[in-house]
């Protein structure tokens, strides 16, 4: 008997989310495979690249990082650098500054960056909070509002802020509401419920569903988001088909692994290889388990993951 | 797993209202009792239209066409003894929602509706059932085989057989409920999709009764593998149960405010 081949395409899909506004706006989603199974149908919308700056500028970054912006000083000036980069489709800000548990940088001080940053490139854009929830609900509501047009994603809406963030993004503002769940397969379904119950549209949001950098309790992270795509495509859950977007730098480049200079561990050699490689291998593995988008930070990551989604897709 | 599916059954002859707006072509009863069904969470709503053997190609046209282009193509399970009726209502039928399905065959008078279903690319429930009563499973199960071949042999694909094992009222059969549980378990071990008319268990029980008996009898049937069932979708106690056992069947991802979905 012959062997003929099944489709493994479903019924259902990813709902598209787009980003940014004119030449630049970016698509996420809309696939009715698993991550890459172009064989089974086409993927019209190839997974995304983010680079990521703050509001701390390059002050907090490893010297691998800093060497890439020389001579850049404002805000304006590293966002513009940063949109330049090989293989980069949308930038991400985060107001890390924000946290009151850090440097509590005043909310009208971190809208002004986010202005300064915004102005500065054309590129569609996410807007990521403080990590604290309090605080969150103030800013990215200000956020929200500065950002007026550019269709940004406001991330995160989580379980305590959700409705003043998604109130804020998604019915006053027209943003995207970026849903937030750390590694919690049914709070992801449960705030989508939640926003789509206060009105935002289901197409105007994003998942993050959790993040680890590989090595790091990473599992959960891939059993979470292969569930969704699984709960999304083969049960057709209209409340989990909405695009992932994971933020990887922010973790891979705080483990010891990236940030232990050479200097003090020789053995482990050169500590911006190390770096690299725990990024690209963990947005690697994000892609691979189902994440939309992924947002890195140094180039050469960027430009690796680049060439790789183009190379599957 | 896929999740439950429920064919809303208030859309019936049998009520005096559906009846009268059935004959006078009146929309606005058919289409409020569908929007309740709907709204509750029904996937299928079923027409049943009665024998109709005056006019019945055209009821069933006007009912599918009417119900379709109200709801966005919901899918629906077209009920008559009017073969004629069927056919009338599948030529107009839109399937981008689902096939239709044909409600329904027997092992007796009316197995020619497996063919029916199979010339025309539809779903059939299939009731394991003869000249009255089957006796046992090994009955059951020999309908069962029967229907399937017939299904197989006219190019039908098993999926689209739902096997119907006959709920049987309890008052005065509550001996066989076990049989009927086990029958279903039968049909889901050999990977058969199934329904049936479930709230017969309760028939003849007192109105408050019933949901608490058709809430046991899902959730006992789901657990044995029952895949579908032609229920009242208005009943609270009853799709709340169904979709709690969905979560914990696991054909359903559980969130919080999983009964508002």
């Amino acid at each position: 008997m012959p062997f003929t081949a099944k489709s493994g395409k479903f019924n259902a899909s990813i709902k598209t989310v787009t980003i940014g506004t004119g030449d630049k706006a970016i698509t996420l989603g809309g696939e009715n495979v698993l991550p890459f199974y172009t064989f089974d149908a086409p993927i019209e919308n190839a997974p995304k690249v983010g680079i990521e700056i703050t509001d701390f500028g390059l002050e907090n970054e490893p010297e691998c990082i800093k060497k890439y912006y020389e001579g850049c000083t404002t805000l304006a000036e590293i966002a513009k650098k940063a949109a330049s980069f090989e293989g980069v489709d949308f930038l991400c800000f985060r107001m890390e500054g924000g946290d009151p548990n850090g440097a509590n940088k005043s909310t009208e001080e971190l809208i002004a960056a986010l202005k300064e940053v915004a102005d500065a490139v054309d590129l569609p854009l996410v807007v990521s909070g403080s990590k604290n929830v309090e605080k969150d609900a103030e800013l990215l509501t200000k956020a929200a509002e500065a950002l007026q047009g550019r269709n940004a994603v406001i991330l995160p809406a989580r379980e305590e802020n959700y409705k003043t963030v998604g109130a804020a993004a998604g019915l006053a503002y027209n943003q995207v509401v970026g849903a937030e769940s750390s590694v919690d397969i049914n709070l992801a379904k449960q705030l989508n419920v939640l926003l789509t119950q206060l009105g935002v549209n289901a197409s105007s949001i994003a998942m993050n569903v959790g993040t680890a950098t590989a090595g790091y309790g990473y599992e959960y992270v891939a059993s979470t988001m292969q569930r969704v795509k699984a709960a999304a495509l083969s049960q057709n859950d209209t409340q989990l088909q909405m695009p992932i977007i994971t933020p990887v730098a922010s973790e891979t480049w705080a483990v010891k692994e990236s940030v232990t200079s050479e200097a003090d561990i020789p053995e482990w050699g050169d500590q911006e290889r190390r770096g690299v490689d725990m990024e690209v291998q963990t947005a690697a593995a994000d892609l691979a388990c189902g994440s939309n988008a992924v947002i890195l930070k140094h180039p050469t990551s960027i430009a690796t993951i680049s060439k790789m989604i183009k190379e599957l897709i | 797993m896929a999740k439950f599916i429920t064919i809303g059954e208030r859309l019936s002859t049998t009520a005096p209202a559906v009846n009268k707006a059935f004959t006078q072509r009146d929309p606005e009863p058919i289409i409020a009792r569908a929007k309740q069904q709907l709204d509750a969470g029904a996937t299928y709503l079923d027409v049943n239209i009665g024998p109709a053997e005056s006019d019945g190609e055209d009821l069933m046209k006007w009912a599918v066409q009417l119900l379709q282009s109200e709801f966005d193509n919901v899918p629906l399970a077209l009920d008559t003894s009017n073969k004629k009726a069927i056919e009338a209502g599948i030529s107009v039928y839109n399937r981008s929602k689902g096939k239709p399905i044909v409600n329904s065959a027997d092992a007796a008078g009316r197995i020619e509706n497996i063919d029916l279903a199979a010339a025309n690319d539809a779903i059939v429930i299939a009731l394991c059932n003869g000249e009255g009563i089957a006796k046992d499973n090994d009955e059951r199960m020999g309908y069962c085989q029967l229907l399937l071949e017939r299904g197989l042999e006219h190019g039908m694909e098993a999926e689209d057989l739902w096997f119907d094992p006959l709920f049987l009222v309890v008052k005065g059969m509550q001996d066989k409920q076990m049989q009927i549980l086990e029958c279903i378990k039968m049909f889901s071990d050999m990977g058969l999709n199934s329904t049936g008319g479930l709230s017969n268990n309760s028939n003849g029980m007192p109105k408050h009764i019933r949901p608490i008996m058709d809430s046991a009898m899902v959730a006992m049937a789901m657990m044995q593998g029952l895949t579908s069932a032609i229920v009242n979708p208005n009943d609270t106690r009853l799709m709340e149960t169904i979709k709690s056992c969905d979560v914990l069947k696991n054909n359903t991802l559980y969130a919080d405010s999983y009964l508002e979905i």
